[in-house]
């Protein structure tokens, strides 16, 4: 385990170097967090989520309370890498919008912020699939696809999402092999 | 002599089992019906139907953290929680708790609880054909099956008609069919595959799983109601399991005693009679060495497990191990592989759906090697398991894009999919082994198993088929943006270990006979995957209940005449 946690390490070092990242980055995500730093910025959560899966006519990932699955998840289920990026990315996320709209995140209209969910969206992508790969398995997923893919499943497998934002079927009963869509059919929520 | 105090006489039954998984609840239900007083014991605790199935009608808001395992989860349990998920941790073991040793990375799933795996199984019943018994004798590997189809072809039939298995018939030498409940039904994509394979030169079959889910009740069970939350324990009955038909069928004869928490350490055995006399047993929590004695004893602690206590049975008489005179005891170790495959995507039937969530899907048998085919680089076969179905969130998420637009194309229903992959035959290796490490010792004293297992240059071969074969169905199918995988997972990884006990004519070569009998320790059975011969394809559940209650029936009978 050690052997392979080291070579994972000299190659990680190593692309480090060839890339954008510098070595003290890499270090500096592998502090161990203090849940509050989580829990302090749930209303912040909150609203990036709701940027992502916003409120139509159906419910919104706000409403749905998809912030305290995303704290759940990145305090139990995350390693400190990646719970690390995340924080790093929510601090950025705030230092930014200051620079570029002179307000908070939560005085930004919905424009604005889908403007900044852009700019991470577009940071967190490299050019190259391979250095993706190489980055998601080296540095952890980065800050905008951990938000991203946990309040998609947050709002998912939320009792508003799923039942109202998807089709829930609690006992099936039967299979039907082959039914006509209804309009405006929503997907399964589970499978 | 180990009957020597007054305790003896209430610790003594006409038969003991040794674990109530899937072959044990068959053999503890089969002895008890024959009016046996049996002892059925099991290492882990007690699981009651329905009752102790806790997140059996959880939603999934109902989950603190999702479907997702803790980094606690991962770190204590580093094998286990590649399998288990909040939804069924509870039924699995864990790691910390109950070591082995990986001399090559391998995954021992298990589950230590009355009902051991049967409560988390994967329900796929296929019956074997004289292709796969032949299969070591015409091919000169190994050694040859003790039986053949039609010594096993009634207890198939016996073993279908109490457990209730959904299926369609499809009249083919290699899968014969069994007796069938309703068939569940494939969907348009999975039909269209169906079409198109039927429609090629080769003419292959797909048809729906045969699966021990029930699609009308069965024996004051189910139906199924097509919610596949099965691996959680279902409150309808709709899937047979141990814990919702064989024991509950046992303890109405009024002949079983259930023994939770007793971990079978030894099975003692009698110079002077020349038998087995009983087993010892340790209690998991007060760590009270126990002994209970029987006529015969039945072992179905699963296939490493079973293998691992003869291992630890040493007397003078066999000092390598109980029933190892033939020094394979412990060889022979398989699994199927089932790590390679193909997806694709299918543009057409944009305005159909499907309703309900079938627990299961397609199945194309076995077509490699039905004969031997020219120009295939490997020995045996596979068949293709596989399910279609409409992309759904999970599916779509890692598309770019959020906000309004991306939430509309995330809650509909997406593009038709289908993924399939091989079930493969394993050879048996003699170098593929369990055996006990001399120094290392469970929290019970019990030494740690160690396993050391690879796949070959066969298993290798028939991946880079399954691959290319089952890619190029897709393409002919008109499916688009087909992908093929080889995930390279572990041995272990199907659940379907066997072997390590194997069944044989040759007491010089074999461990068991062909009524699954110790060669000469004629009062022990082993009935649960450590007596397979050979690996065959199919998902192996059901040949072990057939062969269980085959062994049953001889043992009962060979009691009566005092041949035990």
């Amino acid at each position: 385990m050690n052997r392979r946690t080291s070579i994972k390490s000299i190659l990680g070092l190593s692309f480090i170097g060839a890339s954008s990242f510098s070595v003290y980055k890499w270090i500096n995500c592998h502090h161990t967090i203090d849940p509050d730093s989580f829990l302090s910025r749930k209303e912040l959560i909150a609203e990036l989520a709701e940027t992502i899966i916003p409120s139509t006519d159906t419910p919104g990932a706000k409403e749905a309370k998809v912030e305290n699955y995303i704290i759940n998840i990145l305090l139990n289920c995350t390693a400190s890498v990646e719970q690390n990026l995340f924080l790093n990315g929510l601090t950025e996320l705030e230092s930014y919008t200051e620079r570029q709209f002179q307000r908070t995140f939560f005085n930004c209209s919905v424009n604005d912020r889908n403007k900044i969910l852009e700019y991470f969206e577009q940071r967190g992508v490299y050019k190259y699939t391979l250095f993706n790969k190489v980055s998601n398995r080296l540095l952890g997923k980065s800050f905008f696809s951990q938000l991203k893919s946990l309040t998609i499943d947050g709002y998912c497998l939320s009792q508003l999402g799923a039942t109202r934002g998807l089709a829930y079927d609690y006992i099936p009963g039967n299979y039907a092999a082959c039914i006509s869509l209804t309009p405006n059919q929503k997907s399964w929520a589970t499978k | 002599m180990h009957i020597s105090d007054k305790s003896s006489e209430k610790n003594t039954y006409d038969a003991i089992v040794i674990g109530s998984g899937i072959s044990g609840g068959w053999a503890a239900m089969e002895l008890c019906k024959k009016g046996l007083k049996t002892l059925l014991l099991e290492r882990g605790r007690d699981v009651e139907h329905i009752k102790d199935y806790p997140t059996a009608n959880l939603n999934p808001w109902d989950f603190k953290n999702g479907f997702n395992n803790t980094i606690k989860d991962k770190q204590i349990d580093p094998v286990q929680s590649n399998v288990y998920n909040p939804e069924n941790k509870h039924f699995y073991v864990s790691d910390k708790e109950h070591p082995y040793i990986q001399d090559k990375p391998f995954n021992w799933f298990r589950g230590y609880q009355v009902g051991g795996r049967s409560l988390t199984w994967g329900r796929q019943c296929y019956r074997w054909s004289d292709l796969d018994f032949e299969a070591n004798k015409n091919d000169g590997i190994g050694v040859d099956w003790p039986i053949r189809y039609k010594d096993l072809e009634y207890w198939y039939d016996y073993v279908e008609s109490f457990i209730g298995v959904s299926g369609k018939s499809e009249k083919l030498a290699q899968l014969p069919d069994g007796v069938f409940l309703p068939p569940m039904e494939l969907n348009c994509v999975e039909k269209h595959l169906a079409d198109s394979l039927r429609k090629d030169k080769e003419g292959h079959v797909l048809t729906i799983a045969r699966v021990a889910n029930l699609t009308r009740g069965w024996d004051n069970r189910g139906p199924c109601q097509n919610r596949n939350l099965c691996t959680r324990g279902c409150p309808f009955g709709g899937y047979f399991s141990s814990n919702s038909s064989t024991i509950p069928a046992a303890r109405a004869t009024g002949n079983l005693t259930l023994r939770p928490f007793s971990v079978a350490a030894e099975i003692l055995y009698d110079d002077l009679q020349k038998k087995a006399v009983g087993v010892k047993v340790i209690d998991a929590n007060s760590n009270e060495i126990l002994e209970y004695y029987a006529k015969i004893i039945f072992v179905n602690a699963s296939t490493i497990a079973s293998t691992a206590l003869l291992l630890n049975s040493k007397s003078e008489r066999f000092p390598n191990g109980l029933g190892n005179d033939s020094g394979q005891l412990g060889h022979n170790l398989m699994d199927h592989h089932s790590s390679a495959g193909a997806y694709g995507t299918f543009e057409g039937y944009k305005d159909q759906y499907y309703k309900g969530r079938r627990p299961c899907g397609f199945l194309i048998p076995r077509f490699r090697n039905l004969k031997n085919d020219k120009g295939l680089d490997f020995k045996r076969g596979y068949n293709i398991q596989g399910d279609g179905e409409r992309e759904g969130w999970e599916d779509i998420q890692g598309e770019s894009g959020f906000g309004k637009d991306f939430k509309e194309k995330l809650t509909a229903p997406g593009k038709w999919t289908i993924w399939m992959a091989g079930w493969g035959e394993c050879l048996p290796y003699y170098e593929n082994k369990i055996s006990l490490d001399e120094y290392e010792k469970d929290k019970w004293g019990l030494p740690l198993i160690r396993i050391n297992f690879s796949f070959k240059e066969n298993e290798y071969k028939m991946m880079k088929d399954i691959e290319e074969t089952s890619a190029k169905m897709l393409r002919n199918a008109g499916f688009v943006d087909v992908g093929s995988f080889n995930y390279h997972k572990p041995g272990g990884t199907t659940i379907h270990e066997m072997g390590t006990a194997r069944m044989g004519r040759d007491p010089n070569t074999s461990v068991l006979n062909g009524f699954n009998q110790v060669h000469a320790v004629k009062n022990v059975f082993l009935t649960d995957g450590s007596c397979m011969t050979s690996s065959a394809c199919q998902n192996p559940s059901l040949t072990y209940m057939a062969l269980t209650a085959r062994a049953c029936n001889y043992a009962v009978d060979q009691l009566n005449k005092g041949e035990l």
